[in-house]
């Protein structure tokens, strides 16, 4: 049986009906997509936080806001993430601002990057990986989101990005999330992104589908944006 | 002319250091950066006093700035002073206002104003960052002839070319001709299981010298840039499995910490400290005692490692268990690891198959059968070990 960690989402892991209980299955790679506001970041920031409370840590790339916004989307759902930048459970590659816009200093935690920078994008991968999988060998990734790496970048270098990132968090036992807007580029790419990831669940602001999970067969709930983040109800085979 | 690279360690690979009018490529795994390479080279030059530009289509000009003070390296006065200038290829392209001598606009112009440039700097140095992202644009066929024209127009202008790539999943075919297509290939590579745990560079190629095969490990500080040092190398097992016989073996010199425990045989109490060696890999190797009440040492050493040697006595399957949790301990720290089959002269030795089996390990650990005390498999052992680290 494929183990599977708690993805901190209401109602998701019920979904799955595992037995030893469901969620995501560890060390692989999922696509979030959907249209604009349908609650994928959401998604992300209560599979990073239900991490971090149950010490498993996170290596959290900043594409689509700042730290700040980071920051204050969190604690509208409660989840505060001071404690565990403190902690350093918490780490973050800021790929949207450089330091001299943000107030929060470069640290082993805390890197700068550059989307237009990949290859630097994929060195600070590296040594976040390595920094976050000595927290703890199980841990958890997310990129939210892939959108605006998709719209700086050429095709082929998405690809050997996505393809790098994903063989060096895999190999370090890694469970990743990756959110995308549907429709922002065009459907080729769309096509070979989701080639590439493992499991691929789509938002479409009533339902969510997981369209492919290893292990299971299509399901599709309806959910709820409520003040305690996303709440999955009951699925539909 | 011979100049200096200012990379420690690379001149002495180099014979002194880079020609006048010669191409170096710096080709590095994605997730480590060759860049502080090609800035430290550019800063080097500049602090002699020669002159020297940068291409980047991967930053804009302003952040490299900040990035050589980070550093500790004054750019920006030596732009002010005309001893360096930027090619802004990246600004443009991401609508921020354009920086530096030349700008770039249009993929078509790259060519002739990186010719500009070179023109700009005899017996200079250019630094093009990154090589990389320039096959993006450009496709394959045209970054070859692109370099090429470069190359030869630096050649004529004495001038140093320096480019910086990372070496995504091309097509063997592409790499092994943008290899060829310079007169130095220097690999910077990541030493790695599951996580990167160490870096080295190896100069690969040079046509003006033959190459040592030997690999510098080295970390990036800032301030300070590349540093190059020796790396830790752990030889463990379960206790009077031959381990410190073994760090004997594979040291050129060696010291043991021990006491003759109940009178007859040695054990060792503290650690064995050794020096090795071999093909050009330089390590300081630490052999842990065995026992339990010492796993605290092996803890503290496995996170400093980058690899290791697990010693296992053949004859006695009984300690295995043991083997496997010293093991798991390295595993915890993910270091590149292979088991020595020690004491396989001596009858009742178990062949290395049989080993893999009571053991469980998987494929991905090689077993090398030895004999410390004879030196039997001693280099096999290190070979084995090196193709690990290199993962060749």
């Amino acid at each position: 049986m494929i183990p599977h960690i708690e993805s901190g989402v209401h109602g998701f892991d019920e979904l799955g009906n595992f037995k030893g209980g469901g969620g995501i299955p560890e060390n692989t790679v999922t696509l979030i997509y959907g249209p604009p506001k349908t609650g994928k970041s959401i998604f992300s920031y209560q599979f990073a936080y239900h991490g971090l409370i149950i010490e498993e840590p996170c290596l959290y790339m900043l594409i689509d806001y700042t730290m700040k916004d980071l920051k204050q989307n969190m604690m509208e759902f409660g989840f505060n993430m001071e404690r565990y930048l403190e902690n350093d459970n918490f780490h973050v590659i800021n790929a949207v601002t450089t330091n001299r816009e943000d107030l929060m200093v470069d640290s082993e935690v805390y890197r700068y990057s550059s989307v237009k920078n990949p290859i630097d994008i994929m060195v600070k991968v590296g040594e976040g990986a390595s920094l976050v999988h000595k927290k703890n060998p199980r841990f958890r990734a997310v990129i939210d989101s892939l959108t605006t790496l998709l719209l700086y970048n050429e095709n082929m270098l998405i690809v050997r990005i996505l393809k790098a990132y994903i063989m060096r968090i895999k190999a370090a036992g890694g469970t990743v999330i990756i959110t995308y807007t549907e429709g922002s580029t065009d459907s080729n790419k769309e096509t070979m992104i989701k080639s590439m990831v493992d499991n691929i669940i789509r938002l479409d602001g009533e339902y969510l589908t997981i369209e492919a999970m290893k292990g299971m067969g299509k399901r599709r709930a309806p959910y709820n944006i409520t003040d305690k983040g996303m709440v999955v109800g009951k699925g539909i085979l | 002319m011979i100049k200096k690279s200012h990379i420690p360690k690379l001149d002495d690979f180099l014979d002194g250091g880079i020609p006048e009018g010669t191409s170096v490529l710096f080709c590095a795994y994605p997730g480590i950066g060759s860049e502080t390479f090609g800035y430290q080279i550019l800063n080097g030059r500049l602090q002699e006093g020669d002159k020297g530009f940068i291409f980047t289509n991967v930053a804009e000009p302003s952040s490299i700035i900040y990035e050589f003070n980070k550093y500790g390296w004054d750019l920006e006065k030596n732009i002010d002073e005309e001893n360096v200038f930027f090619v802004d290829g990246s600004s443009y392209f991401i609508g921020s206002p354009v920086m530096g001598k030349y700008s770039i606009e249009n993929y078509s112009q790259i060519k002739e104003v990186v010719k500009k440039a070179i023109n700009d700097v005899p017996s200079g140095v250019g630094v093009i960052n990154n090589l990389s992202t320039l096959v993006d644009y450009l496709g394959v066929e045209e970054t070859l002839e692109t370099i090429h024209e470069w190359n030869e127009f630096a050649k004529l202008n004495k001038t140093v070319l320096i480019y910086i790539f990372t070496k995504w999943d091309y097509e063997e075919q592409f790499i092994d001709e943008i290899k060829s297509s310079v007169d130095c290939l220097v690999n910077v590579n990541t030493i790695e299981d599951r996580v990167i745990i160490g870096q080295g560079f190896m100069v690969v190629s040079s046509s003006w010298t033959t190459p040592s095969n030997e690999m510098a490990l080295f970390f990036i500080i800032q301030p300070g840039g590349v540093r190059i040092y020796i790396p830790k190398i752990l030889v463990t097992g379960p206790h009077n499995a031959g381990k410190s016989t073994f760090v004997k073996a594979i040291s050129k010199k060696s010291v043991s910490v021990d006491r003759k425990a109940l009178g007859k045989f040695k054990t060792t109490i503290a650690m064995d400290i050794g020096h090795m060696e071999y093909k050009g890999f330089v390590a300081d190797v630490f052999g842990t005692p065995g026992q339990e009440r010492f796993d605290l040492i092996l803890d503290v050493l496995a996170k400093e490692a980058v690899g290791a040697f697990i010693l296992v006595d053949s004859t006695l399957p009984e300690t295995f268990a043991r083997a496997k949790e010293m093991i798991s301990k390295c595993k915890a720290e993910a270091i590149p690891k292979i088991i020595v089959a020690n004491k396989t002269d001596l009858p009742g030795a178990l062949t290395t198959e049989k080993i893999r089996e009571i053991m469980k390990l998987g494929s991905d650990i090689p077993i090398v059968p030895a004999s410390a005390r004879e030196k039997i498999g001693i280099n096999e052992a290190m070979d084995a070990f090196l193709a690990l680290l290199y993962r060749d």
